[in-house]
């Protein structure tokens, strides 16, 4: 896609938190990023959560030198937010809504539905389990997999068999934490020797560091600290050696620095 | 809108400005100091020298917690963040207080819509469909409470209750809803000698985090 550079403004747009204060940071780092690379004349974020809100959005791009606003939702997966609430709050039409100070705002698909998801998976889990044989290895891609995620189970079960395809995996499974198959079963899901496990989120936060860590076996049930070094501790202590087997387990596919890399529309 | 930005706040930066908790000053150099309005005067504030510095500087309040609203009155103490250039400021500006100078500029210029909250919670869905079902005295305590500059957001409310136009609440001041009013203050009391200019964090449609409280209300209410 060619961006007319001096006219044209992004928007990242993101869940953020009210209680998770590294929610938003992985949009953050994606702005900043895209910023210094000079490829928009303007790079903005907005959030549901917190600020700037969907609705601040609507003022943050002068309509005279930025002709054209491409709105692209930080997103694992389509799903209520991307095809309700961000349309709603930033009075999309559809892929593309002409304002009345003639501005164009293109609705892009959310990050997470980029083809390189598939090969960032499979650098995180190489980088966690550095000196593991793949054949010897059951990669599980966790997500949340609820009804009201159901795309982002769908998202997951897709990077699974894309990965599946692959061969290079002893196995390659989508677990959840919310419904068959669970991540909690893994012991009985899985038969190799070793165990990756790769949580299927934007951001970390009370899932990655609390919730999935429990259902593993890998932590206990205690309060997440507000310190980010702290926070981000459960994801030092690979492998956890557990019946003889070796488990290793990543951070939230959406903090890669590969991803950040990778942003593009 | 950098550019629109940028204009607003050389206008401001005469010699210094307030906006919200922070001070901006001009350095002899040509660069910008921004710093906490408490901490003029200190000379142990820890030095900063990036815009993204600001990031971290806005995520927690003095004791460690984090703050979801930027705007509240919790900003944390004990720093200083130097700057080279403009952009810097505007960049880091929006880091302490995201999508205000934007919001600023299109006030300025007569181009900001202002929304009553009954017309943001009437548009909700899911989880938030039911704020909508707040009583009027509800939402004038509930706003009084949570809006209040003394502990809970130093914006300047545009925003009514209704497209009737009714007060937001009549349990916050006259000055809550006035832009020249600086937030920080407490109304009635005498205002200071001499006051930088300011640039006012105006509000102009309810947030999700009041729409969440209202919805917290009427779930309450319901579940009683």
């Amino acid at each position: 896609m060619t961006i007319d550079r001096a006219n044209s403004a992004l928007l990242i747009v993101a869940h953020g938190s009210t209680v998770n204060p590294d929610s938003s940071a992985p949009t953050l780092a994606h702005a900043a990023e895209i910023w210094r690379r000079k490829v928009f004349a303007e790079v903005a974020c907005a959030f549901w959560k917190e600020e700037p809100s969907l609705r601040d959005a609507l003022c943050l791009f002068d309509p005279k030198p930025i002709r054209e606003v491409y709105v692209v939702p930080n997103f694992i997966s389509e799903g209520y937010f991307t095809q309700t609430v961000i349309p709603r709050e930033l009075e999309l039409n559809g892929r593309i809504t002409k304002r009345s100070s003639g501005q164009i705002w293109k609705y892009c698909e959310p990050v997470g539905n980029h083809s390189m998801m598939t090969e960032l998976l499979l650098k995180r889990a190489c980088e966690v389990a550095q000196d593991v044989s793949p054949a010897q290895t059951t990669l599980l891609i966790v997500a949340h997999g609820t009804d009201l995620n159901e795309n982002s189970a769908v998202a997951a079960k897709r990077e699974a068999e894309n990965i599946r395809a692959l061969a290079k995996y002893g196995d390659v499974l989508n677990v959840y934490m919310e419904e068959p198959p669970l991540v909690s079963d893994w012991k009985k899901l899985t038969k190799t020797p070793n165990v990756v496990v790769v949580p299927f989120f934007i951001s970390d936060g009370l899932h990655s560091y609390e919730d999935i860590p429990v259902l593993l076996g890998i932590a206990s049930e205690r309060p997440v600290s507000n310190c980010r070094a702290e926070r981000g501790e459960i994801f030092r202590h690979n492998p956890h050696r557990i019946n003889g087997r070796s488990l290793f387990y990543a951070p939230s596919i959406g903090t890669d620095e590969g991803y950040r890399a990778s942003s593009q529309i | 809108m950098p550019n629109l930005i940028e204009q607003a706040l050389e206008a401001a930066l005469v010699d210094r400005f307030y906006i919200g908790q922070i001070l901006v000053r001009k350095t002899n150099g040509g660069g910008f100091v921004i710093s906490h309005r408490d901490d003029q005067g200190r000379g142990d504030l820890k030095l900063f020298q990036s815009a993204e510095d600001a990031i971290d500087l806005t995520k927690f309040d003095d004791s460690g917690n984090y703050r979801p609203l930027k705007t509240a009155p919790n900003l944390q103490h004990g720093w200083r963040l130097q700057l080279a250039i403009l952009d810097d400021l505007r960049r880091s500006l929006d880091y302490f207080y995201p999508g205000r100078l934007a919001i600023f500029v299109s006030w300025k210029s007569s181009q900001l819509q202002i929304t009553p909250l009954r017309e943001t919670l009437d548009r909700q869905s899911g989880m938030y469909r039911i704020a909508a079902k707040i009583s009027d005295k509800q939402v004038n305590r509930v706003v009084g409470d949570f809006c209040r500059s003394d502990g809970g957001c130093l914006r300047t409310v545009l925003w009514k209750r209704d497209s009737r136009g009714t007060v937001a609440s009549t349990r916050l001041p006259p000055e809550k809803f006035d832009p020249a009013f600086d937030q920080t203050l407490t109304p009635g009391s005498p205002p200071p000698a001499t006051t930088p200019r300011l640039i006012p964090l105006l509000c102009q449609e309810p947030c999700n985090l009041l729409v969440a409280e209202c919805r917290n209300v009427v779930k309450d209410e319901t579940e009683r």
